[in-house]
């Protein structure tokens, strides 16, 4: 079964519209449908809402770790333990930003399934949801 | 007889005649002489100067000469005596000399007989004299020592560094006070074991170093955190000690606390990493724009197009930004810009920013309301860093206010400072925001700014310049209702 087939509608939540619109259209060239929301708080309620079957979280919103606390309210929810969640950042290891969500001990604390640098890269986003399900 | 100095004798004696006839003699043989005619006079006089020799009457009407020699003996140990007297007797002989009589002469003496027994006494007074002076050295030596070591020791515990030192066989020998400090430990003693007191990374050291074929002076050194979380980091240094000879005698350790300074670089790599990521973010908006624009499957429209190129221009204006207030910040903190102080007037300086702030003023009907009187307001100050000080207050002002709200200006002095109050009507701020304000980056972000463009840096550059005049800032905000932002700028600076 193709990613396509199991992910029909996938959520992206980022405060930065111009990232947000571009991510939504080249995700949507790819086959899916897009849900979007610009802050933590309005993402969880798309979430709860659409109940999509992947969701993207920027790190950076309305607060420096909403995209940290979205994750663990998506995965705290048990419908959210089921789909991929993915955090987007460009503070990674590159900007001196120490975290992975490799490690174990950072898994125990980052409720996410992988990390997205920006710009996304739609090849290797699609290979991470792929990964998710080949697991 | 020492030809260089005359020998001073004292002649202690009642009967007259004996006295100056002796003392004649001896002058004659080239003695300095003085005499005593009593024991009372005797005892004054041999107290009282360090003669080298001493010739004692055993039979005096007053004191008698035992007593005397006694006397002297107690007071000037190095004055050589010699009892006299006419009733020679093994006993009085014993008795002069167990209390310190160098010689016991008995009378009548021959004049041979008493140059021959003076001069024994002299080579004994210069042996004494000698030894004294040796004796003296070697104490003034010793003194001398004992006060380097002590002067070692309070330098070595007033060094702000600890200082440890570790033998050869891994006992601990030395250590300061600091050393106990900056390792946070309990206690040390002098004999106790390295490893038994020191943190895991440092034994390693040791232990290199100790058990290294090679002994060279290379040093070691490490940085650990001692309290965690970074409350206390020390770093240590360690350098093998050699004997002159070149043989191992052991390590010793440098011990210096150096929370601060990390504390500072922690700071610093926050600082660029939080500039990487905000560059990073609108290259990557304007790179995702481009993107689409060349890539022919998405197939979007003119319109859509020039959308997409306007927004990625006021993305890049805002980087531009950003790096130049990067720029000056960075000019600030190497002071590598030269401040050109002069005189100017303040009120002149605002209505000059609200001239170039006119656009945004305009496209939200903002209200300005000067309520100053007075026409001039002086102060001595570049001009380029105060326009920046009250174009960032008021353009924040602006942004950051109701469409046809008001912002009001108001200016006095006081007999130091000129006082700059903006209030404006905006979204205000929460308490949470209004802590975190000056935090370099930070942006309120809630339902009422989304769309407000800026650094983050705006009021860290305010502040600092307010900082670097020695003025000061101070801020009032309510949530919904409006901030206010008084400043005092001191009217002269030097």
């Amino acid at each position: 079964m193709s990613i396509r087939e199991k992910i029909k509608k996938l959520l992206i939540v980022d405060d930065d519209i111009d990232l947000l619109e571009q991510h939504k259209m080249l995700m949507e060239s790819k086959g899916f449908k897009v849900v979007t929301a610009e802050s933590g708080k309005q993402g969880y309620d798309v979430f709860l809402h659409e109940k999509p079957d992947a969701a993207i979280v920027d790190l950076i919103m309305e607060e420096s770790d909403s995209g940290f606390v979205l994750c663990h309210r998506i995965k705290r929810t048990e419908y959210g333990k089921k789909i991929p969640v993915f955090m987007l950042t460009s503070a990674t290891y590159e900007t001196g930003f120490k975290f992975s969500a490799a490690t174990d001990e950072e898994k125990e604390w980052i409720k996410c399934d992988g990390i997205i640098n920006k710009p996304v890269v739609v090849e290797e986003l699609l290979q991470k949801l792929e990964n998710f399900y080949s697991k | 007889m020492d030809t260089e100095k005359i020998p001073r004798v004292l002649v202690v004696d009642d009967e007259k005649g004996l006295r100056v006839g002796t003392g004649r003699l001896l002058e004659m043989e080239g003695f300095s002489v003085q005499t005593a005619e009593n024991g009372t006079e005797g005892i004054l006089l041999g107290t009282r100067e360090d003669f080298d020799l001493a010739i004692i009457d055993m039979k005096m009407p007053d004191i008698d000469g035992i007593e005397v020699l006694r006397k002297i003996r107690k007071s000037k140990p190095n004055t050589v005596c010699f009892i006299a007297t006419a009733y020679a007797s093994y006993e009085t002989a014993i008795e002069a000399t167990r209390i310190g009589a160098f010689g016991y002469i008995p009378k009548p003496f021959s004049p041979e007989e008493l140059i021959q027994q003076l001069n024994k006494g002299y080579s004994q007074r210069l042996l004494l004299l000698e030894s004294e002076k040796l004796k003296k050295e070697r104490e003034e030596n010793l003194l001398e020592l004992a006060g380097e070591k002590s002067r070692l020791n309070a330098i070595i515990n007033a060094i702000i560094s600890g200082v440890i030192v570790v033998n050869k066989t891994g006992e601990i020998v030395y250590f300061n006070h600091a050393a106990i400090k900056n390792l946070n430990l309990d206690e040390l003693n002098i004999g106790d074991r390295y490893e038994e007191k020191m943190p895991q990374k440092v034994n390693d050291l040791i232990e290199e170093i100790i058990s290294s074929e090679i002994k060279t002076q290379k040093s070691l050194a490490i940085q650990i955190e001692i309290i965690k979380p970074n409350e206390l980091i020390a770093e240590i240094i360690c350098t093998p000690v050699l004997h002159p000879d070149g043989s191992f005698a052991g390590v010793v350790l440098v011990i210096r606390n150096i929370t601060e300074m990390k504390k500072i670089e922690i700071i610093k790599s926050q600082f660029i990493s939080m500039v990487a990521h905000e560059l990073k973010t609108p290259v990557a908006a304007v790179q995702g724009f481009l993107n689409i624009l060349i890539d022919d499957r998405f197939n979007i429209g003119y319109e859509k197009q020039k959308e997409y190129l306007s927004r990625s221009v006021v993305r890049l204006s805002s980087l531009l930004d950003l790096v130049n207030d990067l720029l000056d910040i960075s000019r600030m903190e190497t002071k590598s810009k030269k401040r050109e102080i002069e005189k100017l007037n303040v009120p002149e300086i605002i209505d000059n920013c609200i001239i170039t702030l006119e656009l945004e003023i305009k496209k939200k009907s903002i209200r300005i309301i000067r309520n100053t009187l007075q026409q001039e307001c002086n102060l001595f100050a570049d001009s380029n860093e105060i326009t920046r000080v009250f174009t960032n207050l008021l353009s924040n002002a602006i942004k950051y206010n109701k469409d046809k709200g008001s912002i009001s200006i108001n200016i006095e002095e006081n007999k130091n400072f000129i006082i700059a109050r903006i209030e404006d009507t905006g979204i205000g701020m929460k308490p949470e925001e209004k802590d975190k304000l000056f935090q370099e980056f930070f942006r309120a972000k809630n339902e009422n700014t989304r769309g407000i463009s800026g650094t983050g840096l705006g009021l860290t550059i305010v502040r600092r310049i307010i900082e670097s005049y020695h003025g000061k800032m101070e801020v009032e905000s309510t949530y919904g209702i409006g901030t206010a932002f008084t400043i005092y700028l001191p009217k002269s600076y030097k």
